[in-house]
């Protein structure tokens, strides 16, 4: 299992752990690295704690009385794991939540112009050439955009506020199979031209490995496999699993067949 | 004619107590159960400042005693902000709305306390602006509570419509932890919104008090402040003020044309209709009233 | 057989079973019979203290039902106290009606308001519901002040209730009523406890919890908000009825919003959701401004007229004070120290359904 080489990652997590409501462990000692300029996808079914992982990371976790009771989140070298969420977002390292991600009462306009500053006016205008859908409905309100307006929104407040890492958490999430692809390729096309390192949660493990770099595969609260985008696409568990590329037989075969997931190489 | 000057004289008081109560609660979907005591004790305040300056009608020192009281008033609401509410983000709102039931409370018995329950009434601006033949008169104070009611209005209105941070508190009254997130500071914005509130509530207070004797007991007109934004809508501005105006001529009308006593009746008859026809008030977005 | 395993139990009776583990019947043995001797030590000013405490009990256990169990913000519970102050008061006054019939026929009139006043309560949940409850309780102060003012010798002077009796005893001494309300507030802690216990106190806190899950469940959740409004609103009436008798006369201005508040304070402090909760929150609260007029007495400078603020102020810190820092209440406390004796070197109880462990 091969590792980003070179140079120190953006994002480090290690060992984290994170308890609900001192009852239940939903993560439990997981390791996670960025590196600078890369795309990185968590992969897993639901349960699994990729979107509690995100939430530690960006701060969102102590408002809903869930604790951090291990490990560590650093930064670039500085640590997360006591800052308050509008602190780690003016360090850089900004989440687009799964649900609640746009003002649904303020026009398409207020909410990108949500975080403006005079600096960040050309990025706001690039927002408008990535997504020539949001131009045509500047001012229209919110929470009447279709479900994959709503996300290109979410992304584009998101990059307004001049992101160093971006967390995306489910951005595939009730859109059609041809809207998620679009708005995965224009996510590629902004890590290309401003280099900018993005950490992606993904149910749909085929779509966010296309994309990806590296990835990680996480199950019940721990990450059980990690490796180049490639190397995983072609993993004979990955395929049978996660990509449905399940080998085709009667339904004896199906029946019968357990083969435990080993993780193996 | 002097019915009209009197009924939007005494709307205008109602209209600023919603106006505080509706700010507070779009920022933070809190219902501040503390309104009508914090219009009371700034009233309070206001009439001692006046008796450290010597204020009279002269102008230097009604001037530093108004500036005094609003500068104090929006200096205790963000006291307020931060030594209680603050501590309550991200629990059920019908907490924070049982906290300031307490803070009421506290700030009742120090009226008590503070101001041995004197009645004390503030003798500002008491002269006839105009006067009618049948008897009837327009005063100053009438005046000034009218016009402050509406600049005060017009300028919240611009705020949340025009500015940058009107709209960020928009933001953040609907989503705050997004908010947070998109770098707002909450705490700013709630501080402010207390600040204002505390602000609006002491301008009421000094307002009600120019034409009624203040006591412990008049925190009552609290009551009036939560049916008038009750009846406009808790999160509408425009809805405060139009409730102000409606219930402040239910009450004057009956106190006038029916009896004194049922006046009093007023405003809780009116909130038992609102809560029965139309519980989001008039143009209060229609929540589903499973809101806790 | 039985086992005196909390986890593991044998028959349906250990599972109903309120105290669990050995010692905690030997401390409420021993309470029980600490306070059955009391009056015999205790001087006539501490048992008046201690009456006005199992009346507060009655009404704080009435609007734990409610608030606590069932999740109904209210603050219309001194209405319910004044409508069962009043109908005694009139049905003793002015029909002689003897107490063993006032006192059921003032809970029935509760019974009956309460059912009315929980009608909205079908449509609201929280502050639009509290809301609700706080202008129903003007209107029901409004009417019963209106009814002082034409009925009572003087506006504000009230009705005067005579002291309950049977045969040729009549109740009104100190040690006596203490019996008396002791064993109905015993009684009233019984039947709550009970009534937590059974289908209805589990589908109240379902209710609490989520209503509309609780709906999909099956659970009648109209039926059961009136059933919660009613049967407090009953409580809430016996209280009033006890106290009309216990202070003999009965004036509608007591009955302000702020006693309302205080009965909050009560549950607050003591715990929502749980009955012995309420009994703490009560004697809490009761005892407060008498040890704040205690403690004020000890100091060199003397309030005089503003010690009734400073006591009235001390309820409101205790309710600011317990929301902010325990908002489980009183009863929180007991279980932490409890279960760090019965657990230790465990650190957690485990997790039992129904809100109340």
């Amino acid at each position: 299992m091969s590792e980003p080489i070179g140079q120190a990652p953006l994002l480090d997590v290690r060992q984290l752990e994170v308890v609900y409501h001192d009852v239940a462990t939903a993560v439990q000692g997981v390791s996670i690295e960025v590196a600078p300029g890369s795309i990185v996808a968590m992969i897993g079914t639901n349960g699994a704690g990729k979107t509690t992982t995100l939430r530690a990371v960006s701060g969102f976790l102590p408002a809903e009385d869930v604790a951090v009771t291990d490990g560590t989140i650093s930064f670039g070298g500085q640590s997360l794991r006591s800052l308050l969420p509008h602190q780690i977002s003016r360090l850089g390292v900004v989440l687009v939540p799964e649900r609640e991600k746009l003002f649904q009462t303020l026009t398409v306009h207020e909410n990108l112009d949500f975080s403006l500053t005079r600096a960040r006016q050309p990025i706001r205008d690039a927002v408008y050439d990535y997504f020539p859908r949001l131009a045509e409905r500047r001012k229209q309100v919110a929470g009447y955009l279709s479900g994959g307006e709503k996300q290109m929104l979410a992304l584009g407040m998101a990059l307004v506020c001049e992101p160093k890492l971006l967390l995306v958490d489910e951005l595939s999430l009730g859109l059609a199979p041809i809207v998620t692809s679009e708005i995965m390729t224009i996510l590629q096309t902004i890590n290309r031209n401003l280099g900018l390192a993005m950490l992606i949660v993904e149910q749909n493990a085929a779509a966010a490995l296309r994309v990806a770099s590296f990835g990680y595969v996480m199950e019940s609260g721990r990450v059980v496999f990690k490796g180049e985008a490639e190397k995983l696409l072609k993993h004979q568990d990955m395929r049978e699993f996660y990509l449905g590329d399940r080998k085709a037989g009667s339904y004896r075969n199906v029946r019968q067949y357990a083969r435990k997931r080993r993780w193996w190489g | 004619m002097e019915l009209f000057v009197s009924i939007l004289a005494l709307g205008s008081t109602y209209a600023l107590l919603a106006a505080g109560i509706v700010i507070i609660y779009k920022a933070s979907r809190v219902v501040n159960f503390a309104h009508g005591e914090l219009a009371i004790v700034g009233a309070y305040v206001f009439h001692s400042a006046g008796f450290v300056t010597g204020a009279s009608l002269s102008a230097p020192s009604l001037l530093i005693t108004i500036a005094i009281s609003a500068i104090g008033s929006a200096l205790f609401g963000v006291l307020i902000y931060f030594s209680l509410m603050r501590r309550l983000l991200g629990r059920p709102t019908f907490v924070a709305a049982m906290v300031t039931i307490g803070l009421a409370i506290i700030l009742k018995a120090g009226i008590v306390v503070i101001w041995q329950s004197r009645s004390v009434g503030i003798a500002i601006g008491r002269q006839a602006l105009f006067n009618f033949a049948g008897g009837g008169r327009i005063t100053w104070i009438d005046l000034v509570s009218i016009l402050a009611c509406i600049a005060l209005f017009a300028a919240l209105a611009g705020f949340f419509q025009y500015t940058r941070l009107g709209r960020q508190f928009r933001g953040a009254a609907e989503n705050p932890l997004l908010a947070a997130q998109r770098q707002v500071n909450i705490n700013l914005i709630l501080a402010l919104a207390w600040a204002f509130a505390v602000f609006s509530a002491t301008l009421a207070g000094v307002l009600f008090g120019s034409r009624s004797m203040l006591s412990p007991q008049s925190t009552i007109i609290g009551l009036s402040g939560l049916t008038a934004a009750l009846v406009g809508g808790l999160d509408s501005l425009r809805g405060a003020a139009i409730g102000g105006v409606l219930v402040a001529a239910a009450t004057y009308l009956t106190a006038r044309l029916i009896s004194p006593t049922l006046a009093e009746a007023v405003p809780f008859l009116i909130l038992l209709a609102v809560m029965c026809w139309r519980p989001w008030g008039l143009f209060g977005t229609v929540e589903e009233l499973n809101r806790v | 057989m039985t086992t005196n395993s909390p986890y593991l139990h044998v028959s349906y009776a250990e599972t109903n079973r309120v105290l669990v583990e050995p010692y905690q019947r030997i401390v409420v043995a021993a309470i029980v019979a600490a306070i059955v001797c009391l009056p015999f030590v205790a001087g006539g000013y501490f048992l008046h203290l201690m009456n006005l405490c199992s009346i507060a009990v009655i009404g704080a256990v009435g609007i734990n039902l409610l608030t606590g169990y069932c999740g109904q913000l209210s603050l219309g519970q001194a209405s319910f106290l004044a409508i069962g102050a009043f109908t005694t008061a009139i049905l003793s006054q002015r029909f002689g009606v003897p107490f063993f019939l006032a006192i059921p026929a003032s809970c029935c009139a509760g019974a009956v308001v309460g059912f009315v006043v929980g009608l909205p309560a079908l449509r609201f949940r929280g502050i639009y519901l509290a809301i609700t409850t706080l202008a129903m309780h003007y209107a029901i102060i409004y009417v019963l002040t209106n009814y002082q003012a034409i009925v009572g010798p003087s506006a504000s002077a009230g009705i005067s209730v005579p002291a309950p009796s049977l045969g040729g005893f009549t109740l009104n001494s100190e040690r006596g009523w203490f019996y008396v309300l002791l064993i109905v507030a015993a009684l009233v802690v019984m039947f709550a406890l009970n009534l937590s216990r059974t289908y209805i106190g589990r589908a109240w806190v379902a209710i609490r919890d989520r209503d509309i899950a609780a709906e999909t469940c099956g659970i009648n959740v109209p039926r059961y908000k009136l059933l919660a409004f009613t049967i407090s609103a009953a409580l809430a009436a016996l209280a009033g009825s006890l106290g009309a008798y216990f202070t003999t006369v009965v004036t509608v201005e007591e009955y302000t919003l702020e006693l309302a508040i205080v009965y909050l304070a009560m549950i607050i402090v003591g715990g929502m959701g749980s009955v012995i909760g309420s009994v703490l929150g009560a004697v809490f609260i009761t005892l407060l401004p008498f040890g704040v007029g205690r403690v004020f007495e000890a100091f060199p400078w003397q309030l005089g007229t503003t010690a009734f603020g400073v006591q009235q102020a001390a309820i409101g810190v205790a309710i600011i004070g317990f929301l902010l820092f325990e908002p489980d209440g009183l009863i929180e406390i007991y279980r932490r120290i409890a279960t760090y004796f019965e657990r230790w070197p465990f650190r957690y109880r485990e997790l039992r359904a129904g809100g109340s462990r």
